[in-house]
């Protein structure tokens, strides 16, 4: 075909212009931007600086990182703008979550408390207009210090988990401190004080482990693991527990999941999962360990050497026999003697009782390991499942297939879950998981329980020694701890940090005390942690002077007669024991990002000012009540000075801030350090001092203290979101975490679809909870909530998640907004308590209401 | 200039959402986090998890849809939005299949991601990538990334979604379930983008070349057709 030039460039054109106006986007062209220079590739702020931070109070891990400081293009100004990791800290190796995350905007919160108020209203609570004056800060110490002078030491109670200036507060004035933390950690803490690291040890005190635990799990290199009911919803963004759970997969761990609820981390990490029934685990615990020492295939080398699994219990007195010097003794079967057990190479693990003179005593006794198998005697893998309702088999199996594995084996155990350690029986489901742990040899070994070791954080009493010993503490004391005597020898004679009763405190200050002050240190728990806060309540309305130390003023504020405005947990310096995961010795440090901005006050000074107002000897470094001479904190720089991790604080800091002694694991060996039975010390399984008290030395069975009674027959189950933490108005009342909550439906209250179907209950529906009244016959506060039908949890319950329901009115996100849990909780009277529950920490999911249509 | 893509492995994400905080730190978009509108968000249904989130489809709708040219794909592979240029006409919001990009009635505009063109440009990684705690996010060079999601999918009998939807996507997700029971919209699925436009071009292309090159002759044949003329 022949074509002249010119027709050959106007179909050309023609062809060009119709593509351009079909096909090809050609139109977009005057719009693209050359690689980079899109506005959508510029960083949205510019970064001026980065600060080592360490997180607190959002969970157990305290991942380290850095907090990115920027321009905010909104504002303008400087400001916090988000984190970022620190791969040298062995805990999170880089990694953070969405709490963290929480704690950089949370500093902008518009309701953060900027100054110091007090009441001018006498009338309390949420209802009623408080009246608040804005004081000077300092004067306000000045003058809340003056009217506390008034007061006898009884008649003042101290809510605040323990800390070096609270410890050193509450010692040297006499008064009574009550912990927040009980419900949450008091179990865990007691029994692992009671069967691992007998306190007072070198390295652990409850002071500086902020869950009031001692060792971290070694999730990357186990072979299988045993959750009882440890993988609650909270876990779900625990940064410094996933990055090693992840590890762990990938190399193959097996994990075996148990729980009324199942949970993404169930979904995401459990190779087996079963649906117990609540409050039921400790039958299968207990079903477990019989399994294992019927058939003997627990780690026989470290039962024998690093346990009293031989320590002989004599059949009279019911307690470990002891030489005169109080070493255990065992039963030699070379030369069937009784010995010491450290001279004894063979000691029988089975057998007896053994009749034996020693010492010209006739002594009748069995191993412990003997008792802890007759204690199993009636817990047969069939009788497990008619309780739980997992099957014998699965029972069986499992606790052959965890013994196979070790001692890269354990049951990880750290706080309150959903059928975790809250029932008034879990104490003893506690013991047996410490028991599984140390019948797999797990216990103080690589891919099972690490302990902390080699490293320590001074308390003030080691830079500042204490003139003269304090004075005794209350002998009554509110939270009625007095009435259980293991925790009470722990926290008066051992270890002051220990968790109090705290949950307890509302019971005694309601039925009627000398308590005429309550000063909470209260880091965003608030009326939250109290069972049953309506009697919190009540009785605070009778108090005379009523003070909290607070982020924010928060429901509880609206019973206070001062509220302190406290520093935000980024506005101070940090050093931390890496305790989640102790494989090395490891320090962590953090320095402020910026100064509070308002009229706040640190926990450190407010404690000194009121220490020298009660007590001044204590408090300044000559006994003198001269405030030039107060005592000076040097405890970070005396903490990495004894680990050669710098020449003080401020070298640390500028050295990364992050120290580890990567030295090898040495298995089995710090237990030598800080057991039981020292010089050698070894780990118990039989606890003498239940038995003083009036219960068994090992555990039993024994069901909830109360069951399902007609229309009240749903278990209460308890949760949070991943992303809040406890009640903490820095993320329940962030806007966008609320949005986050609603999306996901963790404003309601879940039911298993079956369940709504048969009490014709729909999705979104306006539901009332009502506890048993048999059980709350003092100011019962039914529960309004939204209900929402999942087959996540099991029939019969009901799972709550905690830390909504604020009353405060100034809480502008967090205020009516979801329901609060702790309503439902039944009273907690320590003469009851003590009946089922020898620790007395228990309680929160002892529940069972009804259900029915607003 | 690589072109990029992510991998989701929801069978260890544990719905924790710090992917959407960092998401909206990085991207300073908290006014319309509060009201509920994400780029990115997760949720915790009974069969699993789903993130809401864009696709990054390889021929992607709401570009194609932009009467305002607000949105361009980039070079390597995410689409950028230029806030300037859009009027708040939603219709992107129609055309995307996915149902992913969010308008904002307070500003009329779109909240929507970009694979964090300013961190991808400079070699880093999404901010959503960076911070999941679990490693349940992944970013690399697109045919790996395929590569990867195609040999885990095969050894762990996993599903896929996001390889062929919409004529693929470069947000693909791994997961147990079937795609459907989490809610994950059934959009028409394409082996590849627009064939046609691929083969009409370089057809142009070689018409326009082959006609130049025709008359690029044009002196030779002119002399030639000048001499036969003047051969007597």
């Amino acid at each position: 075909m022949k074509i002249s030039r010119r027709n050959f460039i106007k179909t050309t054109a023609g062809t060009a212009g119709l593509a351009a106006a079909s096909v090809f986007p050609f139109r977009h062209l005057k719009f693209a931007h050359a690689f980079g220079d899109h506005p959508q590739e510029e960083r949205p702020y510019r970064i001026t600086k980065k600060i080592p931070q360490v997180c607190a109070r959002a969970c157990e891990a305290n991942c380290a990182y850095n907090v990115v400081v920027g321009v905010d293009p909104v504002t303008g100004l400087e400001r916090a703008i988000t984190l970022e990791g620190r791969k040298k800290d062995p805990v999170s190796r880089g990694k953070y979550c969405i709490k963290g995350m929480g704690f950089v905007d949370s500093m902008y919160d518009p309701d953060r408390l900027m100054v110091t108020l007090r009441r001018t209203n006498p009338q309390k609570g949420t209802d009623h207009d408080p009246g608040w004056v804005v004081m000077d800060t300092k004067k306000a110490a000045d003058e809340f210090v003056d009217r506390l002078k008034k007061y006898k030491r009884e008649e003042i109670l101290m809510c605040s988990p323990g800390d070096p200036y609270t410890n050193r507060l509450c010692q040297s004035t006499g008064i009574t401190r009550a912990d927040q933390r009980t419900e949450c950690f008091g179990t865990h803490y007691y029994i692992n004080c009671l069967t691992v690291t007998n306190p007072p040890n070198p390295y652990y005190s409850s002071t500086y482990t902020p869950s009031h635990h001692i060792c971290g799990y070694d999730y990357s290199d186990s072979k299988y693991e045993l959750w009882f009911g440890f993988d609650s919803l909270t876990k779900a963004s625990k940064a410094g527990i996933l990055n090693h759970i992840v590890e762990g997969r990938r190399k193959g761990t097996k994990r075996v999941m148990l729980n009324p609820v199942r949970s993404t981390l169930a979904d995401c990490y459990a190779d087996e999962f079963y649906s117990v029934k609540p409050g039921t685990d400790l039958a299968i615990a207990l079903a477990m360990i019989k399994t294992i020492t019927e058939e003997g295939i627990y780690n026989r080398q470290f039962m024998s050497e690093y346990t009293d699994a031989p320590a002989l219990i004599d059949e009279k007195t019911h307690l470990h026999a002891t030489d005169n010097t109080g070493k255990w003794l065992g039963y030699c079967t070379q030369d069937r003697k009784i010995k010491p057990l450290d001279e004894c190479k063979t000691p029988a693990l089975e057998g007896g009782p053994y009749t034996v003179e020693f010492k010209g005593k006739k002594i009748t006794a069995s191993p412990a390991l003997k008792k802890l198998w007759e204690a199993t005697a009636g817990c047969t893998a069939e009788a497990a499942e008619k309780l739980s309702g997992m099957p014998a088999t699965a029972i069986r199996r499992i606790a052959r297939e965890y013994c196979a594995a070790a001692p890269r084996a354990f049951c990880p155990a750290l706080k309150r879950d959903a059928a975790g350690p809250n029932y008034a029986n879990s104490w003893k489901l506690r013991h047996c998981i410490n028991i599984l742990n140390m019948l797999s040899g797990g216990m103080d070994h690589e891919g099972g329980v690490l302990l902390l070791h080699d490293v320590t954080l001074p308390w003030l009493d080691d830079i500042a020694p204490i003139p003269r010993p304090y004075p005794p503490q209350p002998q009554k004391p509110v939270d009625g701890r007095n009435e259980f005597p293991v925790t009470w020898n722990i926290y008066k004679n051992r270890d002051y940090s220990a968790p109090g009763h705290y949950g307890m405190a509302g019971f005694g200050l309601y039925h009627g005390t000398t308590t005429k002050v309550v000063f909470f240190r209260n880091p965003h728990r608030g009326l939250y942690s109290f069972i049953q806060p309506q009697m919190v309540e009540k009785s605070l309305e009778k108090m005379e002077i009523v003070a909290d130390w607070n982020l924010y003023l928060d429901d509880l504020g609206y019973w206070c007669d001062y509220v302190f405005a406290a520093g935000h947990q980024f506005e101070s310096a940090k050093l931390d024991l890496r305790l989640y995961y102790p494989k090395w010795p490891c320090l962590a440090g953090g320095l402020p990002v910026q100064k509070s901005p308002g009229d706040q006050i640190g926990w450190g000074t407010l404690a000194k000012k009121i220490g020298l107002g009660l007590a001044p000897e204590y408090w300044t470094t000559d006994g003198s009540s001269n405030p030039k001479h107060l005592i000076k904190d040097t405890r970070a720089d005396m903490a990495v000075q004894k680990a050669h991790a710098g020449k003080d604080f401020k070298d640390f800091i500028n050295k990364g801030g992050v120290w580890v002694d990567k030295k090898p694991y040495e298995n089995w060996q710090h237990i030598r350090k800080i057991g039981w039975n020292k010089p050698n010390g070894r780990l118990r399984i039989y606890v003498d001092e239940f038995v003083q008290a009036g219960y068994k030395g090992v555990p039993q069975w024994s069901p909830r203290w109360y069951g399902t009674e007609g229309e009240y027959r749903f278990s209460t189950l308890n949760t949070r979101a991943p992303w809040l933490m406890h009640a903490d108005p820095n993320f329940v009342n962030s806007a966008i975490m609320k949005q986050l909550t609603t999306r996901n439906h963790m404003d309601c209250v879940w039911i298993n679809p079956d369940d709504a179907r048969e009490l014709s209950l729909t999705e979104g529906e306006q539901v009332v909870l009502e506890t048993n009244p048999k059980y709350m016959k003092e100011l019962p506060r039914p529960v309004r909530a939204r209900l929402h039908l999942s087959k996540r949890v099991r029939k019969e319950c009901i799972l709550l998640f905690h830390g909504l329901g604020h009353r405060a009115k100034n809480l502008r996100h967090a205020r009516d907004w979801g329901y609060r849990d702790g309503d439902l909780i039944p009273q907690k009277d320590p003469k009851m308590v003590k009946k089922y529950d020898a620790l007395g920490m228990g309680w929160v999911l002892d529940n069972h209401v009804r259900i029915r249509k607003v | 200039m690589k072109n990029y893509a992510i991998l989701l492995d929801a069978t260890i994400c544990t719905g924790c959402n710090s992917c959407t905080y960092k998401c909206i730190q990085e991207n300073r978009f908290h006014a319309q986090a509060s009201q509920g509108l994400f780029r990115t968000v997760v949720e915790i249904k009974d069969e699993g998890i789903r993130h809401y989130r864009c696709m990054i489809c390889k021929d992607p709708a709401c570009v194609e849809a932009c009467p305002e040219g607000a949105l361009t794909q980039s070079e390597y592979g995410s689409v950028l939005y230029d806030a300037n240029a859009c009027v708040g006409c939603e219709a992107c919001v129609d055309a995307c299949p996915f149902g992913v990009p969010q308008y904002d009635p307070m500003t009329q505009k779109i909240v929507r991601c970009n694979m964090c063109a300013h961190r991808v440009k400079d070699g880093g990684l999404p901010a959503c990538v960076e911070v999941c705690p679990s490693d349940a996010l992944c970013f690399g060079e697109y045919n790996a990334i395929v590569a990867l999601a195609k040999k885990r999918t095969i050894e762990e009998h996993l599903n896929l979604y996001g390889l062929t939807e919409a004529g693929g996507c470069r947000f693909i997700t791994l997961m147990k379930q079937a795609p459907a029971d989490l809610g994950y919209p059934n959009v028409v699925q394409r082996a590849q983008n627009k064939p046609a436009m691929d083969v009409t071009l370089p057809g142009m292309a070689a018409l326009a070349i082959g006609g130049f090159k025709t008359f690029s002759n044009r002196r030779a044949r002119l002399e030639t057709e000048e001499k036969e003329k003047s051969t007597p």
